[in-house]
C-alpha cells in the first residue's frame, strides 16, 4: 500500500518535473569535467569497513586490496597477490605477493598482515565465511601459505573478496576508521546518510579518475528524486522505476545472475519430519514428470515481459552466464504439448473432467509459497500458476512471512531468488549432505551421481577440472543431472537485469553478470570509470 | 520535597524495570532470528560453522533468562552493551543519534505547540465564525492524516517538484562536516520538522479550543466584560493562562507520540536518528539496542509527563495535588 502510494506519487512528480522544464544530470554539462562522482546506489555496512566481518563481499572493498580479482569475464587476475598455487592435496594454498603495496598509514604490507587478515577472518562472527581455513602463515615477507581443514576449489572467492587490514592498525574501533592499501581513502562517514571517499595517491595499481566519491544512502523514492534533481551521477533503481526516462541520465542494464526459480520438494511425502519438527516431502512435486512437465510449460520469455516488464532474461538454471553453465542442462520451454504428454505418460489424466489432473485420487495440485513483501516474486507466482492451469496442474500461489516459509519448505514448492560469483551455492542448493540446512537444499533433493560431481568440483585443485565437474552435475549427458534436463529438481524463471542510471557523460564500461545483490556490485570495476564529454 | 522525589525515582525505576522485562520477553519470544536478518541475502554463502561463530560473538546460545540477567548485571555497572547492527556500544549509538534526533523533535514540539496553541485560541474566542470553522476543519483533517502520508506529500511537492527543499539526510550531500552551517542543518530539518509537528498540532488546537470556550463562558469572563475588558486584552489577560493548561499537559504528555512519530518521518525523509535507527534495530532482531532505545524513551516519556505536572500546577494552583495533602 504504502510502496504502491508512492511508486504512483514517483510517476505523477516526475511528469510533473517534466513538464515545468527542469534538466536533471546537470554535473558535467558544461565546463570542465567534475573530479567528484556522487552515487546513489545503497548497500551501506551499518557495521562499518572490516573485511574481516564481510565489508567488500561485493565488489570493492574500496579502502583495502584483495590477493586476487576478477575481471569482467569472471576470469582470475592477480591483484595483491604475483602469483598462486595450490597443492596436489587441495590443503594448501601457497601466495606470493607484491612488495611495492603500502597501506595508507605508510607502513608496507607483508605477509604477515595477509596472514593475519585471514586468520582473524576466519575466527570471526561476521558474514564472510573462511571457516575452511585450519591456519594462515607468512613463510617470509613475501609468501603466504593458508592451510585449509579440507580440499575446497572455491576458497579461490576469499582470495578475491577478502580486503587485506594492517596487523597493526587493526582493533575494535577499525570498522569506522578503515586503513588499508586500496584504491580510495575514508573521508567522513555519516552514518545512515553518506560515505565521502578520497583518492589514495600512493596506490599501487590503477588510479581512478575521480578525486572524491560521495555514495549517498538514500531510500528508492529519495533516489530517483536525487537523479531527477541532478544531485547523483548514478542511481541504481528497482526495474519497476526504469520505466521512464531521466533528464540527463542513460539508463544501463546490467545482465545479473540475480535469479528467480521455483524450489520443488523432491522428496514423496511419507510423513518424515526435519530434526525442527518441520513436515517433509510433496506426493505431488517428488513426481520427476510433474517437475519437467511445469519445466517445459511454462512461457519465460512471457514471464520476462510481462512481470519484469522486460527487464531481465530467460533463466534455465541457477548460474545462467557464469563460467560454470552447462547450456545442455536446458530445455525448451512454452510447449504445453509435451507438458501434457509428460504427464500422461506418468499416469497423470484428469478423469472426473475439473480441469485438473489426477493419479491414484492425489490431485495435480501444489503450493507456491513467496514472501508476500515481494510484490517481483507475487506477479511471477500468480503468472506461473495461470500458465500452469491449462495443463491441468492447480497451484496455488501464497505470500507468507520467511519464518512461516522456513517451517513449510521442505514440503511446499517455495520461490526463491539466489545468484552468486561462487559456485559454493550451487553446491549448498544441491548436495544432498545440506538437506535441510538452513535455507540450502529444502527440497531434500538427492542423487548419488550430482553428489560425486559436486564432490569432485569441490576437491578439485584445478580450476577447469572443477569447472567441468560444476557442469557435470547440472547436466552429465547420461541422464544425471539437477538442471531441467535430467531431475529438474527446481524450475528456474528468470533472471534479472538491474537497472542503474548513470549521467550520459559517465562512461562506465562494460559491467560484469552480477550476482544477486543490486547497487554494490557496480562498483567493481569504478577504477576504470571515466568522464566522457 | 526529597522525599516526593525519591518516590518519583522509586516508581521510575518500577517503570524502567517493567519495561525492560517486557521489551525482553517481546524480543526473544518474536519469530525473528537475529542471526538469519544479520546474515540477509548472505545465506547461500555461510556454512553452519560461520554461523556458529555469528552466535557466539553475539553471545545469543545462552538461554534467554540468563542473557536477560548478564545484560542486567552489566547494565547496573553502566554497560548497556554492544549493538548488534551498528557494532558499536549501545550509549554511543543512542547518543549519537539522538542528538541528530533531538534537533528535529524540539523544533517540531516547539511547532506543534506555539502554532496549535494560538490557532485553539483564535478557534475558542472566534467560536462559530468562519475563523473556527477553518482551523476546526483543518485540525480534523490533519489529526486523521498519516505522518508518512503527510511526509510523502511533502517531500514529493516541495523537494521534488519545487526543489526547495533537499530529497534526504541531514547534511548537504558530499560536503565535509567542518563546511557543514546551522543554515544547512535547518535546511534538512525544515521538511521533517513541519511534517512531525503537523500531526501533533491537532490535539492542540482542539483541546485549546475546547478550554477558551469554556473559560470564554466562565463568570470571571463575564464579570471582566461588565468592567470594559475587550478585545485581545481580554483574551490576554483572563482567558490565555486558563486556557493553557490542557495543552501543556498534551505537549508533555505528547513525548512518546513525538518519537513514535519520528520513527515514520525519519523513514520518509531518510534522516539518520534514533527513529530510522530504531527501525534498523527492529529489523535486525538488535536485543540490546533495542532494550537502550526501550528505557531511554521510558525516561524520556516519564520525565515529559513529570515536568508537565509540575508545570500544569504552576499554572493552575488548583491542580497542584500536594496542596490537598
Amino acid at each position: 500500500m504504502v510502496r504502491g502510494f508512492t511508486r504512483s506519487a514517483a510517476v505523477l512528480s516526475a511528469a510533473a518535473v517534466v513538464a515545468a522544464g527542469c534538466t536533471g544530470g546537470a554535473d558535467g554539462a558544461a565546463g570542465p569535467a567534475p573530479t567528484e562522482l556522487r552515487l546513489a546506489i545503497g548497500g551501506e555496512s551499518e557495521e562499518g569497513y572490516d573485511p574481516t566481518l564481510g565489508w567488500g563481499r561485493y565488489g570493492a572493498p574500496l579502502f583495502q586490496s584483495t590477493l586476487l580479482t576478477r575481471d569482467a569475464d569472471l576470469g582470475i587476475a592477480n591483484d595483491l597477490a604475483t602469483n598462486h598455487s595450490v597443492s596436489s592435496d587441495g590443503l594448501v594454498w601457497t601466495v606470493d605477493i607484491r612488495t611495492d603495496a603500502e597501506f595508507t598509514d605508510g607502513t608496507p604490507l607483508t605477509a604477515r598482515d595477509v596472514a593475519y587478515t585471514f586468520t582473524t577472518a576466519a575466527r570471526s562472527g561476521g558474514l564472510t565465511d573462511v571457516t575452511a581455513l585450519k591456519e594462515a602463515v607468512a613463510v617470509d615477507d613475501d609468501t603466504v601459505e593458508l592451510r585449509l581443514t579440507a580440499p575446497q576449489s572455491t576458497f579461490v572467492n576469499r582470495l578475491v573478496s577478502l580486503g587485506i587490514v594492517p596487523q597493526h592498525a587493526h582493533g575494535p574501533d577499525y570498522a569506522r576508521k578503515p586503513v588499508g592499501s586500496g584504491p580510495f581513502v575514508l573521508e567522513q562517514w555519516d552514518e545512515g546518510q553518506q560515505l565521502i571517499v578520497r583518492r589514495n595517491d600512493g596506490y599501487y595499481g590503477a588510479k581512478p579518475a575521480f578525486e572524491r566519491v560521495v555514495f549517498v544512502f538514500t531510500g528508492e523514492d529519495a533516489t530517483l528524486a536525487a537523479a531527477r534533481s541532478g544531485q547523483v551521477d548514478v542511481a541504481a533503481l528497482p526495474s519497476s522505476l526504469a520505466g521512464s526516462p531521466v533528464p540527463g541520465m542513460e539508463l544501463v542494464r546490467v545482465t545479473s545472475v540475480d535469479n528467480r526459480g521455483i524450489m520443488f520438494p523432491y522428496a514423496p511425502d511419507t510423513g518424515r519430519k526435519s530434526a525442527a519438527g518441520h513436515p517433509i516431502g510433496n506426493a505431488v512435486t517428488s513426481d520427476k514428470a510433474v517437475r519437467q512437465a511445469v519445466n517445459a510449460a511454462l512461457d519465460r520469455r512471457a514471464l520476462v515481459d510481462g512481470v519484469l516488464a522486460g527487464f531481465g532474461s530467460p533463466a534455465t538454471g541457477p548460474v545462467d552466464g557464469l563460467p560454470w553453465h552447462e547450456p545442455a542442462s536446458a530445455v525448451p520451454d512454452n510447449d504445453p504439448d509435451r507438458a501434457r504428454q509428460l504427464l500422461e505418460s506418468a499416469g497423470w489424466t484428469d478423469a472426473d473432467g475439473d480441469g485438473t489432473r489426477e493419479r491414484g485420487g492425489v490431485r495435480a495440485e501444489f503450493t507456491l509459497l513467496y514472501p508476500a513483501g515481494d510484490s517481483l516474486r507475487q506477479g511471477l507466482a500468480l503468472a506461473v500458476a495461470d500458465m500452469l492451469e491449462p495443463v491441468g496442474v492447480a497451484v496455488t500461489a501464497k505470500g507468507e512471512s520467511w519464518e512461516v516459509i522456513r517451517t513449510r519448505m521442505h514440503a511446499d514448492a517455495v520461490l526463491f531468488g539466489w545468484g552468486s560469483h561462487d559456485p559454493t551455492e550451487m553446491f549448498n542448493l544441491h548436495h544432498s549432505a545440506l538437506a535441510g540446512t538452513e535455507l540450502w537444499n529444502p527440497g531434500f533433493y538427492a542423487s548419488a551421481e550430482v553428489d560425486a560431481h559436486l564432490d569432485a568440483a569441490m576437491a578439485a585443485t584445478d580450476p577447469e577440472q572443477a569447472t567441468a565437474h560444476w557442469k557435470a552435475a547440472q547436466h552429465d549427458g547420461r541422464g544425471n543431472g539437477f538442471g531441467p534436463a535430467a531431475d529438474a529438481a527446481w524450475a528456474w524463471l528468470v533472471n534479472l537485469e538491474h537497472t542503474y542510471f548513470v549521467d550520459s557523460c559517465l562512461d562506465v564500461g562494460e559491467p560484469g553478470v552480477e550476482p544477486h545483490g543490486h547497487g554494490w556490485p557496480i562498483t567493481s570495476g569504478i577504477v576504470g570509470w571515466r568522464w566522457k564529454c | 520535597m526529597l522525599t516526593a522525589l525519591a518516590k518519583r525515582l522509586g516508581r521510575l525505576a518500577l517503570l524502567l524495570a517493567a519495561v525492560a522485562v517486557a521489551s525482553f520477553a517481546l524480543m526473544v519470544n518474536s519469530p525473528v532470528d537475529p542471526v538469519a536478518a544479520y546474515v540477509g541475502g548472505d545465506v547461500a554463502a555461510l556454512g553452519p560453522q560461520q554461523r556458529a561463530l555469528i552466535v557466539e560473538r553475539w553471545g545469543l546460545d545462552d538461554p534467554a533468562p540468563q542473557r536477560f540477567l548478564t545484560w542486567l548485571g552489566n547494565l547496573v555497572r553502566g554497560d548497556f552493551g554492544h549493538s548488534l547492527t551498528f557494532n558499536r556500544p549501545v550509549l554511543e549509538v543512542i547518543g549519537d543519534k539522538f542528538l541528530t534526533s533531538l534537533a528535529l523533535m524540539a523544533l517540531a514540539w516547539l511547532l506543534s505547540g506555539l502554532l496549535g496553541f494560538a490557532l485553539g485560541v483564535v478557534a475558542g474566542v472566534r467560536q462559530g465564525r468562519a475563523a473556527d470553522r477553518v482551523i476546526t476543519w483543518w485540525a480534523y483533517t490533519l489529526a486523521s492524516a498519516p505522518t508518512f502520508w503527510v511526509g510523502l506529500l511533502l517531500l514529493y511537492v516541495f523537494a521534488v517538484s519545487l526543489n526547495w527543499a533537499p530529497v534526504c539526510c541531514a547534511v548537504p550531500i558530499g560536503v565535509p562536516a567542518a563546511e557543514v552551517g546551522p543554515l544547512d542543518r535547518l535546511h534538512h530539518l525544515a521538511l521533517p520538522a513541519i511534517t512531525l509537528s503537523v500531526v501533533g498540532v491537532a490535539p492542540v488546537v482542539l483541546h485549546t479550543r475546547q478550554a477558551v470556550v469554556a473559560t470564554m463562558a466562565s463568570d470571571h469572563v463575564a464579570f471582566a466584560r461588565a468592567q470594559g475588558d475587550r478585545g485581545l486584552g481580554l483574551v490576554l489577560h483572563r482567558v490565555v493562562r486558563n486556557a493553557a493548561a490542557p495543552a501543556l499537559l498534551l505537549q508533555f504528555g505528547s513525548l512518546g507520540e513525538l518519537f513514535g512519530g519520528s520513527v515514520l518521518a525519519e523513514q520518509v525523509f531518510s534522516y539518520p536518528g534514533l527513529g530510522a535507527a530504531t527501525t534498523t534495530a527492529a529489523l535486525g532482531q538488535d536485543v540490546p539496542l533495542l532494550l537502550g532505545i526501550a528505557l531511554f524513551t521510558t525516561v524520556l516519556v516519564y520525565a515529559g509527563n513529570a515536568i508537565g505536572d509540575r508545570v500544569h500546577a504552576v499554572v493552575d494552583p488548583r491542580a497542584d495535588h500536594r496542596r490537598w495533602r
